[in-house]
């Protein structure tokens, strides 16, 4: 098909053939004069036995793990609400909802600066009322700030797709729950949330994706504790200049990536999540 | 009762029927609950608005009187005016280029057509790779070429790899949901292909492609992990923004948010609306 040549060439060359250079050059040999095709895997085994790198994706993986069970929890009362409301209601909340993630995540990272920094806004106002005497310290550059970043930043990916699902759910199925006595607890449990697994699942994928392979947010807010799998990565090529390791770093990110899509290919397809489980 | 006749009939004996409304308290909590949730979107950005005014050289409270002089700073500032304008113009290109890629593959993906399922995943493929991988694997593409990383170059391909999925993701739906019957009448009264994408088909994806590259645009203003690899010594808006928080937190960041919300908010708002009509 002709009408398909421009694309799927643009795509190959400049999506496929990159990665395959990544590949290559992940085998290679960096020194300080420069990265040489010396075929060998020390890239990889300097990352998987030096316990500084295999404990950063650990970490990396538990911290993704957390943030995708934050935005699930903060994410589903609020699809939910959303759901239930009514023609114009409906459309502001959804404008609502979407409105502050249709800026640069630099500087929806970066407004967390002055709010949680050792002269910013929380300092500041518990001082004024009196909680505390001194500002508190523990509040920016550690891991839990990365945590209110990440969270902050990615949000709308999981509430967006469990919105779908829910709407897609028929309000009989809930009503009949009701009339024949379910509780509360159970209509969640048994029959809402079976229901709207599939956004529910695509939306942990997306968040996890995002926040798997993070730079931004921790770099701003993470401080020397807070560091992530991605900064490592940007340093060999931004700083270190050793490629050839930034390379191994970057196919066992992809790795994980194409690990946790096999996965959870099982229950929910790849263009299911991309599309925000608005399909199927 | 169910629960839904209970929130239709709630105008009538409201405090008789509350008192049986199992839900009654749910409703009051995850109202509540949302309009928290609003706040923790919104405060952050309208604290950050509040504090472009502050007349202070330091980002932060206390707040030291009104002023636009941050403001009046970045407008007066050659680099970042010349940002802006690297941003705009990347933006609308690459949306371009991008959006013209993603049509066409849209309109060949009507057709019936081999290895259809692998050829979906070939489009998705920018955005399941980590953007900054998306950002290295060009480093190392065009370093080992030898092609010198510049805005109109790595930058431009950089861009329209991220944009090129989210262009296909929103144009798609919308051509395949509209009747092939008028096209095939069309070319059976004689229309040459050109004429009936002219007349049939152009008519009716504008929308949908004018939403798309607005779209299209604000992602690409926004970019910045992949842009931060192959941006060499030029600067587009968000890398010149990172590298100002980086190196000293200089007092017009807050502004520069602000104008940044500014532009990417209402191009993808005009987007939304857009492709809202288009449905």
């Amino acid at each position: 098909m002709l009408l398909l040549a421009p694309g799927i060439i643009w795509l190959l060359l400049f999506g496929i053939v990159p990665l395959g250079f990544m590949i290559v050059m992940s085998f290679w040999k960096s020194t300080i004069f420069g990265t040489s095709p010396d075929f060998q895997f020390a890239n990889y085994a300097q990352l998987f036995t030096t316990s500084l790198y295999a404990d950063l994706l650990f970490k990396t993986l538990r911290i993704a793990v957390v943030v995708t069970v934050i935005t699930l929890v903060l994410s589903y009362p609020v699809a939910y609400f959303i759901s239930r409301r009514r023609g114009i209601w409906k459309a502001l909340c959804i404008l609502g909802l979407f409105l502050p993630f249709w800026t640069s995540y630099v500087v929806r990272a970066f407004v967390w600066l002055p709010i949680l920094g050792r002269g910013g806004a929380i300092n500041k106002a518990l001082l004024s009322l009196g909680i505390i005497d001194q500002p508190i310290d523990w509040l920016l550059y550690n891991e839990g700030a990365v945590y209110v970043g990440l969270v902050y930043v990615y949000t709308l990916f999981m509430t967006l797709p469990i919105y779908l699902s829910i709407e897609k759910v028929d309000p009989k199925l809930i009503e009949a729950a009701v009339d024949l006595g379910a509780r509360p607890r159970a209509v969640f449990f048994r029959v809402l949330l079976p229901l709207t697994w599939p956004g529910v699942l695509s939306g942990s994928i997306m968040v996890f994706l995002l926040a798997v392979s993070a730079y931004v947010t921790p770099q701003l807010l993470g401080g020397p504790s807070g560091i992530m799998y991605g900064n490592m990565i940007a340093s060999q090529f931004l700083s270190n200049n050793n490629w050839a390791f930034g390379s191994a770093l970057g196919v066992t990110l992809i790795a994980v990536v194409l690990v946790i899509l096999g996965v959870s290919g099982r229950w929910v397809g790849l263009q299911q999540v991309f599309t925000g489980g608005a399909r199927g | 009762m169910s629960g839904a006749d209970i929130s239709a009939a709630s105008g009538r004996a409201a405090a008789k029927v509350r008192l049986r409304d199992p839900y009654f308290a749910y409703r009051i909590v995850l109202g509540l609950y949302a309009a928290a949730f609003l706040v923790f979107l919104y405060a952050p950005l309208v604290m950050i608005a509040f504090l472009s005014f502050n007349d202070s050289p330091i980002i932060g409270f206390p707040f030291q009187g009104f002023s636009v002089k941050w403001y009046a700073k970045v407008l007066n500032t050659p680099v970042l005016l010349q940002s802006f304008g690297n941003s705009v113009m990347v933006g609308f290109l690459s949306a371009a280029i991008a959006t013209v890629l993603a049509l066409l593959l849209a309109l060949g993906f009507r057709h019936a057509i081999r290895y259809k399922p692998g050829l979906l995943n070939l489009i998705l493929v920018p955005i399941i790779i980590p953007g900054i991988v998306g950002g290295i694997v060009l480093l190392i593409f065009f370093g080992y070429l030898g092609v010198r990383s510049s805005l109109w170059t790595t930058v431009l391909v950089a861009h329209v790899n991220w944009v090129l999925p989210f262009a296909f993701l929103t144009l798609y739906p919308r051509l395949h949901r509209f009747d092939r019957a008028l096209e095939e009448a069309a070319t059976d009264l004689g229309a040459r292909p050109l004429g009936v994408f002219r007349y049939i088909v152009w008519p009716l994806v504008r929308p949908a492609v004018i939403a798309t590259v607005l779209f299209a645009f604000s992602l690409s203003f926004d970019e910045f992990i992949r842009t931060i690899f192959v941006v060499g010594y030029d600067r587009t808006i968000p890398v010149q923004f990172w590298s100002m928080i980086v190196d000293d937190l200089a007092p017009e960041l807050p502004a520069m948010a602000v104008m940044i919300i500014f532009v990417s908010g209402f191009t993808s708002l005009i987007a939304f609306l857009v492709g809202r009509r288009a449905d």
